[in-house]
Formats: structure tokens, sequence, C-alpha cells
């Protein structure tokens, strides 16, 4: 394989937006772009994420209509829909691009713009990735697969919902010095679990989560250049590589799993990913991992291999993931803060990662981050993609 | 409306797999018995959802994962007032969901 470098990164603002989704998609793509500094070298492809697009906005085939709005002509083009991790599975498909040699620059984009339609119907569309006959069918949303992983999960291994709250202080914390996050506020031990008002503060969402445990639901767009290592060369500046990826599948139906809080898939991408960087955990100095549910960031941090089974929320307590940490941990606000449009993760997770790596993120930046690694869970964990990036000294 | 609820039983291997597969996932055989999927079982975890899909009218849902007596494993409804993890239930099927063609049947789970 060809090395692959990440030349420039841009997003919206998550949130809820008045843009319609091309606007999302091109706001993010020409920041991008911009920040790639590619002059006259031509973009040889596009790939654009989405999830929902075809039940919410009622558009299909976004690639073509990303490379209209941009007048990229005639550049390739395609749409990834891949659930929940359709943002870096769209970057894996630019890596793939360039790394065979088909192409020299590569922008993927993921947007999503889930905010038209009202909270109901957005549960009902993101459920609509449950197993159809044996969860959705049930009432299954997202929420509650979490909400019954979290349930088997903290029984296991003695996490307590002062552990969750933890998580979401956080990652509100850093989202508060993120200009780019959907909630900029910060939330205390006592408002959302000690005093009395918490009750009001933190409403059940599935037991036993609550509202801060949850991501909001999300507009918003995100966008990579993926260049050859000759263009990177030509460009000039900070490089940064995609060092490795690495997915993995599970069973469609949860309670299929062997071990149900055993996240078996995140496992073997994440091992897939640091094989092919040549890299191990130890050496990843900044993470951005998929807290749709605060739960999950714990147990991602275990199955990632940056803690033992059963110890992240003692290295959470113990203030490790915190921006001044040993491992930072989801500087950007997450998805709990940073916002969640489903299609965008992905590519918004590496957007921080990238900025991160350039030393780009002012208030939250993460001192002298040489590795990176960032987490996309699709489905409940039934298709997961892991990214190392490395930041280049020449 | 459906009679029952039914996974698969491998003809080769005899592993029972619920939902069904087209290929089962132990030995790659392709042809199956159905099994209707009843009995008792163990509660392995279980949670009460607010944040509902569209066509549920109540303010909640109680959800759970069972492990029946044999080892397979289902998701449905739990209709016990004090669910615990590690509570005996068993199967019932009841209307789990309105849909666009009418009711929905499937798994209920009720203390034993």
């Amino acid at each position: 394989m060809k090395p692959v470098y990440i030349a420039g990164a841009g997003m919206t603002r998550f949130g809820r937006s008045e843009w319609p989704l091309m606007q999302l998609a091109s706001v993010a793509s020409l920041a991008a772009l911009k920040h790639a500094k590619l002059g006259d070298i031509p973009v040889d492809g596009v790939v654009v994420a989405n999830m929902g697009a075809a039940r919410m906005n009622r558009q299909t085939a976004l690639g073509s209509a990303l490379v209209d709005q941009l007048a990229l002509y005639p550049a390739t083009a395609e749409s990834v829909e891949n659930g929940p991790a359709s943002g870096a599975s769209a970057v894996k498909v630019g890596f793939q691009a360039i790394a065979s040699g088909m192409a020299d620059v590569v922008l993927v984009t993921g947007v999503e713009r889930m905010r038209v339609v009202n909270g109901l119907e957005g549960t009902d569309f993101v459920a609509s990735l449950s197993h159809p006959v044996a969860e959705y069918i049930y009432g299954v949303t997202l929420p509650s697969l979490a909400g019954m992983f979290a349930r088997m999960f903290m029984d296991r291994f003695g996490v307590e919902r002062k552990h969750l709250a933890m998580v979401a202080i956080k990652n509100h914390a850093n989202a508060a010095k993120n200009p780019y996050a959907h909630i900029q506020q910060t939330v205390t031990m006592e408002g959302i679990l000690t005093l009395p008002e918490a009750v009001v503060n933190n409403p059940p969402i599935a037991t036993p989560l609550h509202m801060f445990d949850c991501c909001p639901v999300s507009d918003g767009a995100a966008s990579l250049v993926l260049v050859s290592e000759a263009v990177a060369a030509k460009l000039g500046g900070p490089k940064v590589r995609i060092a490795g990826m690495g997915q993995a599948t599970d069973t469609h139906a949860v309670h299929e799993r062997e071990d149900p809080t055993d996240l078996k898939s995140v496992r073997l991408a994440a091992a897939m990913a640091f094989d092919r960087a040549g890299l191990t955990p130890q050496d990843v100095d900044v993470a951005e991992l998929h807290d749709a549910f605060t739960i999950l960031e714990i147990a991602e941090s275990e199955a990632s291999g940056f803690f033992p089974q059963g110890e992240g929320h003692k290295a959470l307590e113990r203030g490790e993931t915190q921006l001044d940490g040993t491992l930072p941990i989801n500087p950007s606000g997450g998805l709990k803060a940073k916002g969640h449009p489903v299609g965008a993760t992905g590519v918004a997770q590496l957007v921080e990662l990238t900025w991160q790596l350039r030393g780009e993120c002012d208030a939250r930046q993460v001192k002298d981050a040489k590795v990176a690694y960032a987490l996309n869970f699709g489905g409940f964990g039934n298709n997961v993609v892991a990214s190392v990036l490395q930041r280049e000294v020449s | 409306m459906i009679a029952n609820v039914t996974g698969m039983k491998c003809n080769a291997c005899g592993t029972v797999s619920y939902p069904k597969h087209m290929v089962c996932p132990k030995c790659r055989g392709e042809r199956f018995t159905d099994v209707v999927i009843e009995g008792e079982g163990t509660v392995l975890t279980y949670t009460d959802v607010y944040a509902l899909a569209i066509e549920y009218e109540t303010r909640y849902l109680r959800l759970a994962i069972v492990e029946l007596d044999g080892g397979v494993r289902v998701t449905g409804q739990l209709l016990a007032d004090k669910p615990k993890l590690g509570m005996r239930v068993r199967t019932i099927l009841g209307i789990v969901r309105q849909g666009g063609e009418g009711a929905i049947q499937g798994l209920q789970f009720v203390a034993v």
C-alpha cells in the first residue's frame, strides 16, 4: 500500500442548522480544501458519508451532488451508507483509492441533517439499523441497546453512575473549549447526579442511562482532504499520515453475541489498525472515542487496548483521560457534547485529531501530540472502524 | 399475526440460532429445521427505555435480553413489575408493536 496523508480538515459547527443538507456538506468541504491549500492540484475523487438523507431529507446520490455543488467534475463520486460508522468507512474508501494508486487527491465529507424531523422520527430512523425481526419490532432503539449493555457492564465491573457522570462532565468541559461543538456548557456532578434537582435535570432515557449519558441529535458536516505522498511533498506543511485503519463486524442482534459485554468488533478493529500502523495503544497521545452513550467511552477505552478490561472507569476516576491526563480522550467534547450528526461523526473524529496533530486546537490542544486514535462505532457494535494517525517529522 | 416465534436448528451440527440466518454461524450449514423459541429462562439485562420509536403511546417500555434454558438468547418485552438481573421468567406471545399493517406479535417475558 502507498502511504496516505491528510492534507486538510474542516467542519461546520455541530448543532441545529438552518442550512440545507448540501450546503452543510459544501461548507465543510470548502473549509477542508482551503486548509489543504491545494492550489491548482485537481481533486480526483469525492466520497460522501451519510446515513439518513434518503429518509429525512429525501435526497440520494450525495457524492454526485457534492461534486456538482463544488464544480469538481469530472471527479469520481461515491456515497457511503454504513450506519453510524459511515464517516470512517468513507475515509477508508478514500484511503483505499490513494493507497492503491487510483487517485492522488480525494475529498471525504460526512454530513447529516437530522433535526429536520421530530425526535421520535429521528430515534426511529436510527433504530432501523437494529435487527428488524429480533430487535426492532420490540421497540428497540439505540438508547435501549446502550441501556441494556450498560446494566450488564456496570454490574460486572463495578462501574457506578458517578463514573458515567465523570465522562459527561469531562466531555462537556472539553466541548466548552471547542467552537465547533453543539453543546458548549459545562455540567457538574451536583447538577446531574447528587443534588435533589438532578432528578429533574437528568431524567432517565434508557435506565440506567440518563439524559446526560446520551449524545444530542445534531446537524453538521465534517471533511478531510486525503492525498498521496507525491502531493503531500508538493504541498509542504505539516504531514499527518493515516498510519493504519482496521474494521470488524459482529452479529446483527446484540443478544446473539457470546458475551454481550465484550465489544469484540472494537478489539479486532483496534488490533488491526495498530498492527497496520506498526504502533501500539501505548504510543497513542490523544484519542477520539464513539461516546454516543457515556458507558461506551469507558468500554471502548478498554476494548481499544488502552486499559485492561474492567479498568477503564478507574483510569477515568484517576483523571488519566482528562485533557491534561496521560491519555486525553475526546478533547473535542466527543459525541456527548460536540454532537452526533450520524454520517459526519466518523469524519469529524479524524478532523479533530488532524488538528490536534498539527497543533491547531488552541484551548483544547493536547501538548505535543504525535500519534492519535479514533474509534467509529457502528450499529451497536456490529460494524466498527478504528484509525491510527501519525504526525511525521521531517 | 404469527402463531409463534421461530429460530432455526442446523441439520448438520444441531446448533440452534435465533434470529434465523441463511447460513449456520457455527458450521456454515445451509439446511435447517424450524424450532419454536419459548420456555423459561433468566434475565441477563433489562432497561426502561423512554426514548421510544414512533408507534408507541406508552411513557416507557421495559425491554430485556433473556437466556432461555438450553442457551438460546432472545430480546423481548419484560412484563415484570420489579425487574432484577438473574430473575426467572417465561415467554408468552403478545402484541409488541403497532406496525403499518396492524398489530405485531412477539415475545414477552413474565415472572415465573
